[in-house]
């Protein structure tokens, strides 16, 4: 197998990964969200289930759970499961992430003073203007440090998805070098990772830096 | 009539902090409340504002009573749209200045009137160009209140809070988080809408300001008022014994 | 200081990437342009293998034999059945040969021979439902059975034979590749008909409906061509390296459970690319693998 054809396979298992990528962060981040004010709520029930609902996610390798969310609609419903497995894997990789995102948006909600609530309210401002205009940029700011440390985090875990055999990057890796016998693929992975996270900190960091004109 | 406030009772757990206060604000008034810490006299003020709910008593603003007792005792505050109206009548300046880190000095005080209020753009940005004026800022609209003192942030919430044009303003320690050469600008400034006729609460430790510039004084320990009236006369000649030592142990 | 540490993560990684490329895929591939100092030191590696032979050989002992061949669902009878069918008929006109000739590594053990095939119970060609599609199930991870080419493209003996088989009844063929760990999921879900993929039968007779036997195989253990070890008896307080779920592994843990202590340890990897390169480090002794996976590992440096 010369370069340049393992190269353009593994590009191709590289969109795949970032397709995997993508679509785990659109979904999860607003998940989280929603995941944060249910962990937040006053009712005991709801805030109770959504603990151990994060417990499990937090608490059980993502594996575990992709083989879950694939196999369980088969073992537990009986229903096909053919054409399912990439869905799988977006729902396994979204839950999972979300409620690592809940967690992190719940600490950055208890950074912000009592008295920004106090005045929103006493100027006037609705529930929902007070959090998507006075608390929610303001969260932002907090946990972005740790949110790029969870999306660093993603694009290694990526990876997972070959026990659904979605033939992403780190796959195609396996598969190669198991053909090959070397070790080369591993490399161009390990710089493909590197290269994905390095971009990644950089936009994030350009971010952080957008938002450094307030403390 | 701008406040009055009735038979106010309002505990923390066992606490008893506030005990059947009676307290009215008439227009133009600037009233000091003035007592030890613990006192209560803060809690008054998050009553008066809504930010705690009463367990007891009644509140009316502009003759619209937003606050009533039923037969049982208990408080019961009118529905949330009713309630929201008769926020409009007043504004809260805090000790921490509470600014919204955010946004500019500019947007501080523009937002509110703007998407609350639904006030038009020009002219909320020209009212607020002129309340900076007056407040000694108009060269810091854009800045951010992270890159102001401490005495800077605290005007630029007084002109925040007047952009919402209340009928009072309550401040609550206004000058506390402050260090002492800052506090004079920021008591200028109270000194001056006190000049123009605006009604004032201040909850305050200054006492030289609060007798120099309030109308009546009010003098609380323990959830109770204890005297209130004239400041030459409380501060001047107190007739109970607890303002006495209250104020004795100020002078020292 | 980011920066910084960044810029010599990324010196570090370059130069380990092209001494990959050099170490493993130049040698294999000939015209593959790589610097004219590498390629030089290649050709010298390969002299010194080329004196003393090959590099790395299997011992004469084995561990064990053990049968290649198609699981399907329990209960899939008629389906095994067809297939298997299917399988022999391509060995009487010709094609389970011409596969072989493709795959060195495994045309030894092949054991299907067309004296020993009925023909008047096999099913027509072509006499498979056109709208059924057979869906084969397999490890990308299994050279030379199933695993990427040199095209990077999808094949394997297999895969060929598969295809082949679906060619011949007239039913549509669809690759399902899957996680080996998760084989079991995978066929009971549904998402595939078979596990065909160099599958071992011996010790799992009843958890498959099993179709033919199509290829057999030996257990052996693979060690430097230098080594002290020669026989089964020298790997005592040695440290033998093996795949995690691959019959040779069942096998240490089973029938060969007494050998299998006598060992210093017996590592067990993730696939047999990384115990190879461990091999090949030093960092162990031996590897315990079937002839054919581990004859497919060794050809590069035995070349």
């Amino acid at each position: 197998m010369t370069l340049s054809t393992m190269l353009s396979a593994m590009g191709e298992g590289m969109l795949r990964s970032c397709a995997i990528f993508f679509l785990t962060i659109l979904f999860s981040m607003p998940l989280g969200m929603v995941i944060m004010f249910l962990r937040r709520s006053r009712l005991k029930l709801v805030s109770g289930i959504t603990k151990i609902y994060i417990a499990i996610m937090r608490g059980t390798p993502l594996m575990l759970q992709l083989l879950m969310w694939y196999f369980g609609p088969y073992y537990l419903f009986g229903m096909s499961i053919r054409g399912y497995r990439f869905p799988a894997i977006i729902i396994g990789f979204s839950m999972n992430y979300a409620a690592y995102f809940a967690e992190i948006y719940r600490g950055g909600m208890e950074t912000i003073p009592q008295g920004q609530y106090e005045a929103a309210e006493v100027l006037g401002y609705s529930k929902t203007q007070t959090f998507f205009k006075i608390i929610l940029p303001q969260v932002i700011k907090a946990i972005l440090p740790s949110v790029t440390n969870e999306i660093i985090t993603l694009v290694k875990d990526t990876s997972l998805a070959f026990t659904l055999a979605y033939n992403e990057m780190f796959s195609l890796a396996k598969q190669i070098a198991a053909s090959q016998t070397s070790f080369t693929p591993f490399i161009i992975a390990g710089v493909f990772y590197f290269i994905a996270n390095y971009a990644v900190a950089f936009a994030m960091e350009r971010i952080e830096k957008a938002l450094d004109y307030y403390k | 009539m701008i406040l009055e406030m009735n038979g106010i009772k309002k505990s923390f757990g066992d606490l008893e902090v506030l005990k059947d206060i009676s307290f009215n604000v008439d227009s133009g008034e600037v009233v000091s409340v003035i007592g030890p810490s613990g006192s209560g006299k803060s809690t008054l003020l998050r009553c008066a504002t809504f930010l705690e709910t009463v367990d007891a008593g009644q509140i009316t603003y502009m003759g619209r009573s937003a606050v009533t007792t039923t037969s049982e005792g208990r408080a019961h505050y009118v529905p949330h749209a009713e309630l929201n109206q008769i926020k409009r009548y007043f504004g809260l300046v805090f000790q921490q200045f509470n600014l919204f880190p955010h946004y500019s000095v500019l947007k501080n005080i523009t937002d509110a009137p703007i998407h609350v209020q639904k006030r038009p753009k020009d002219e909320v940005r020209a009212e607020a160009m002129e309340l900076l004026r007056k407040m000694n800022l108009e060269n810091r609209a854009d800045a951010y209140p992270c890159q102001l003192s401490g005495g800077q942030q605290q005007r630029v919430a007084i002109a925040r809070a007047l952009a919402l044009k209340p009928e009072i303003l309550f401040f609550d320690e206004p000058t506390s988080a402050l260090d002492p050469e800052l506090t004079g600008e920021v008591l200028k400034v109270i000194r001056q809408l006190a000049e123009e006729k605006m009604t004032m609460v201040v909850v305050t430790h200054e006492m030289p300001f609060a007798r120099a510039v309030s109308n009546r004084v009010i003098f609380m320990d323990k959830g109770v008022i204890v005297e209130q009236g004239d400041p030459e006369e409380v501060f001047g000649n107190p007739k109970q014994e607890r303002t006495v030592q209250f104020l004795r142990n100020y002078q020292r | 200081m980011k920066k910084k540490i960044a810029l010599i993560m990324a010196m570090m990684m370059i130069p380990a990437s092209l001494m990959g490329c050099g170490q493993s895929a130049a040698p294999t591939t000939a015209a593959e342009p790589a610097a004219t100092e590498t390629t030089a030191a290649d050709a010298a590696v390969e002299d010194t293998a080329a004196d003393s032979g090959a590099q790395y050989v299997f011992l004469d002992e084995d561990l064990g034999v053990e049968s290649y061949a198609i699981g399907f669902r329990v209960g899939d009878e008629e389906l095994a059945e067809t297939v298997s069918g299917a399988v022999q008929a391509l060995v009487l006109n010709g094609t389970y040969d011409e596969i072989g000739e493709k795959y060195p590594d495994i045309k030894d053990y092949l054991c299907l021979t067309a004296d020993d095939i009925d023909a008047s119970t096999l099913p027509e060609e072509g006499s498979g439902d056109p709208n059924f599609t057979f869906k084969h199930g397999f490890d990308l991870d299994y050279p030379p059975y199933s695993y990427r080419q040199d095209d990077a493209s999808v094949g394997g003996f297999d895969v060929e034979l598969c295809q082949a088989v679906c060619d011949y009844l007239g039913w549509g063929y669809e690759p399902v590749p899957f996680n080996w760990d998760a084989k079991d999921m995978e066929l009971n879900a549904g998402s595939c008909d078979c596990i065909w993929s160099g599958f071992t039968k011996e010790g799992r007779e009843d958890d498959y409906t099993w179709g033919i036997t199509y290829s057999n195989n030996t257990q052996g253990i693979l060690v430097p061509a230098d080594s002290d070890i020669k026989t089964l008896a020298d790997l005592s307080g040695k440290i033998v390296g093996v795949q995690t779920a691959t019959s040779a592994y069942d096998m240490l843990e089973d029938s060969q459970k007494e050998l299998a202590d006598t060992f210093a340890e017996l590592r067990v990897y993730e696939t047999y690319t990384i115990a190879y390169n461990d091999l090949k480090a030093g960092a162990i002794d031996a590897i315990a693998i079937d002839m054919t996976a581990g004859s497919f590992l060794i050809a590069d440096d035995n070349a």
